[in-house]
């Protein structure tokens, strides 16, 4: 007979199962012979030792099943999951009832109708059928079949919960002749679908926590990262595997600053020391990147976020997260190659331009050697020699080789393919002398150049022929804007002023055609308005200055042109700051 | 014959002073008379244009060009031998020089022959004609 007259009282049972003992009338324990009960603590001590050290479900609930029909009696138990999803039941420890009763129970589908089992899983309920053969609920169905094929007269489904009050197995005791549980037989099997419960619920958690973790190693594994946690007043590292295959080290190795420290490139140990002291004493968050010298010479570029927390005894730790930025910086490296290639060709393209100017500045010089050294000789044959205008030839011949040898020297510098280096660069200076350099090619383009420079220019650090490159480009690109202007002067003016927050700027103004609407593109790589010119030119100035922490400025005039300008700063850059820039450069 | 047209006066025009100030002399050592002016503009307001039997002159100075004074003779009714000097070859064809003139143009650096030869060219034509 299907027993449902106490229905909400054994719904309670179920899911308060964790205080079923003190639910337990304290009468019937008192009934108990004291053998039983002490062989009932030690079964679930046991049982509960299983489940602390993680033992495997099916072996826990295999034991639990033995234990209850060991406690009860002539009956076999089984514990039966219910996969939702089917919704199906799936044996989980049933292990002493034969497959050929197991494998079709476990085929039918979880319904209220299906069998004892499937219906206190769906009605949330126990389920006691004295006996299959007389009661009227299971005729005809494929559960009373099966029961009486193994001659199962009897069946008590216990539904087990879980903590968030789904039930997520049956716990059933099958007998061959009809029967009803008695008190102590009802509180054994509360006691396995507690036992059960907490069993099939770590189990479930150890799954999920197995999951989560494999999906970290995995996100890891993808992106290149890993993570750690520092105990600082310890020194106590905990690694993920991917931080340890990060670093070539083997798992088993226990991790040290000083291990740490020898992976780390040496050129990055000062900044390395510096980190871990400033993590030591200024406890925050910080990020920071470093490189390491693998064994094999290859070296890793990363990059690291860290975030400091207390502990429960106020004790300082950081969590940090590792990603590897190898690949990041080896193709910023090539794109910062490219670029250097590119300013060269665009240095090239400068020379192509200026090669009139370069042409005039030493022929001219040359002209005059070549005139004064005829005529000295001319002097020196007549008779009596000219010896005084020879004397001023020769003078002169000295003064225009001089002349043309700085015209070199100057060209020599502007032009040559060198790694950017890092100076004390007095901008004036180095503007006076690209000016001097174009000055007669802008003069013959008819262009009327003034500089203002500032008297008290502070130095600037940086790369001064860099620097004189995006002058010297700048200088250009304001005589080809005014090529065409014949209404009125051909006004370049060149200006140097300090700005606030210790900057210099340079501005070079012109009277041209000015910007047009496309002010946005000026600084595009390959933009350009010129019909000779592949317009690399501004790209790369303002790569040359952004190198510098400064930035390139177009803009309109009010009156006719437009005034490109940069500024950057003059204090030099921070330690981390430089090792950085000198990586992009 | 006077002696004023003994030593005909060649006149250069050029912005360098380098040019300015070594080609007097070897003009002079070749025997002729010599002036020099930084720009055509200093040239024309001076007292050397009616005088001046050649004149060497720059193609690309700031402010007018050689041909451009050349045209401004030319308007004046002024018939002067020029021979054009310039520092860079490329400069002779993109301030449209005449054919001829470009050809016969000498770069700088020249020899003191080929400015002779030049000079003896230019004032042959001038007393042929």
């Amino acid at each position: 007979m299907l027993d449902l007259t106490s229905t909400s009282e054994q719904k309670t049972l179920g899911r308060s199962r964790r205080e079923y003992r003190m639910e337990k009338p304290p009468a019937q324990r008192r009934k108990q012979q004291p053998g039983p009960a002490a062989l009932q603590v030690a079964g679930i001590n046991g049982l509960l030792q299983m489940i602390a050290a993680g033992r495997e479900l099916p072996d826990v609930l295999g034991v639990l099943c033995r234990f209850v029909e060991a406690m009860a009696g002539v009956c076999h138990c089984g514990v039966y999951l219910i996969d939702w999803s089917g919704p199906k039941l799936r044996n989980a420890a049933a292990t002493s009832l034969p497959a050929t009763f197991n494998d079709p129970l476990c085929g039918l589908p979880v319904r209220c109708e299906g069998g004892p089992c499937a219906s206190a899983a769906c009605l949330g309920t126990q389920v006691i059928v004295e006996d299959v053969e007389t009661d009227p609920l299971w005729q005809g169905s494929a559960f009373r079949a099966l029961a009486a094929l193994h001659q199962i007269r009897s069946c008590w489904s216990t539904p087990i919960w879980s903590a968030a009050g789904e039930v997520v197995a049956v716990f059933a005791v099958v007998q061959h002749q009809p029967a009803r549980p008695t008190a102590p037989q009802q509180a054994l099997m509360g006691l396995a679908a507690h036992v059960a419960g907490i069993a099939i619920e770590r189990a479930q958690h150890a799954l999920a926590l197995k999951r989560t973790h494999a999906y970290l190693a995995q996100a890891q594994r993808l992106s290149v990262a890993g993570s750690f946690c520092w105990r600082v007043a310890t020194d106590e590292f905990v690694w993920s595997e991917q931080l340890y295959h990060i670093f070539g080290f083997n798992q088993a190795e226990r991790v040290t600053l000083e291990l740490m420290a020898s992976r780390v490139h040496p050129e990055d140990v000062p900044l390395f020391n510096d980190a871990m002291e400033r993590a030591r004493n200024t406890p925050g968050d910080f990020e920071y990147e470093h490189r390491l010298l693998m064994p094999d010479g290859s070296v890793k570029y990363l990059y690291l976020a860290v975030h400091a927390i207390f502990d429960q005894y106020n004790q300082l730790e950081y969590i940090g997260a590792v990603q590897d930025v190898t690949q990041r910086r080896l193709s910023e490296e090539a794109l910062s190659k490219a670029r250097s290639e590119l300013a060269h060709v665009a240095r090239m393209m400068g020379l192509g331009a200026l090669t009139a100017s370069i042409a005039h500045e030493v022929n001219q010089p040359l002209s005059g050697i070549v005139t004064n050294a005829s005529t000295c000789l001319r002097m020196l044959a007549t008779n009596p020699p000219n010896v005084d205008i020879a004397r001023e030839t020769a003078r002169r011949t000295l003064r225009d080789a001089n002349r043309a040898s700085e015209v070199v020297t100057r060209l020599r510098a502007l032009f040559a393919r060198k790694a950017p280096t890092t100076e004390t660069v007095a901008l004036n200076d180095a503007t006076r002398e690209v000016i001097a350099l174009s000055l007669s090619g802008l003069q013959r383009r008819r262009v009327i150049l003034q500089p203002i420079l500032a008297e008290d220019l502070p130095p600037v650090m940086g790369d001064r022929v860099q620097l004189q490159q995006v002058i010297l480009n700048l200088l250009l690109n304001a005589a080809d804007a005014m090529s065409g202007i014949e209404d009125r002067p051909r006004q370049l003016l060149v200006r140097t002023e300090r700005e606030a927050g210790n900057r210099v700027r340079l501005s070079v103004q012109d009277s041209g055609i000015g910007l047009g609407a496309e002010t946005a593109q000026l600084f595009e790589p390959f933009y350009t308005t010129k019909s000779e010119g592949m317009g690399i030119g501004l790209s790369v100035s303002r790569f040359i200055i952004e190198s510098h922490r400064g930035d390139l400025t177009a803009r309109q005039n009010e009156g006719p042109g437009a005034t490109f300008s940069f500024s950057i700063p003059c204090e030099p850059p921070s330690p981390t700051a430089a090792v950085r820039q000198m990586r992009v450069l | 014959m006077t002696i004023a047209a003994a030593r005909p006066l060649v006149t250069v025009i050029d912005d360098d002073q380098s040019v300015r100030e070594s080609l007097p002399d070897l003009l002079r050592a070749f025997g002729y008379s010599a002036r020099a002016f930084s720009s055509a503009e200093q040239f024309l307001a001076s007292d050397c244009v009616g005088e001046s039997r050649c004149l060497i002159l720059d193609v690309v100075m700031p402010g007018m060009s050689g041909p451009d004074l050349a045209q401004e003779l030319i308007a004046r009714g002024i018939n002067l031998p020029i021979i054009y000097i310039t520092a860079d070859v490329d400069e002779a064809v993109r301030a449209h020089l005449p054919e001829p003139e470009a050809r016969r143009c000498l770069i700088k650096p020249f020899g003191d022959t080929a400015l002779l030869d030049a000079l003896k060219r230019e004032l042959q034509n001038e007393s042929g004609e």
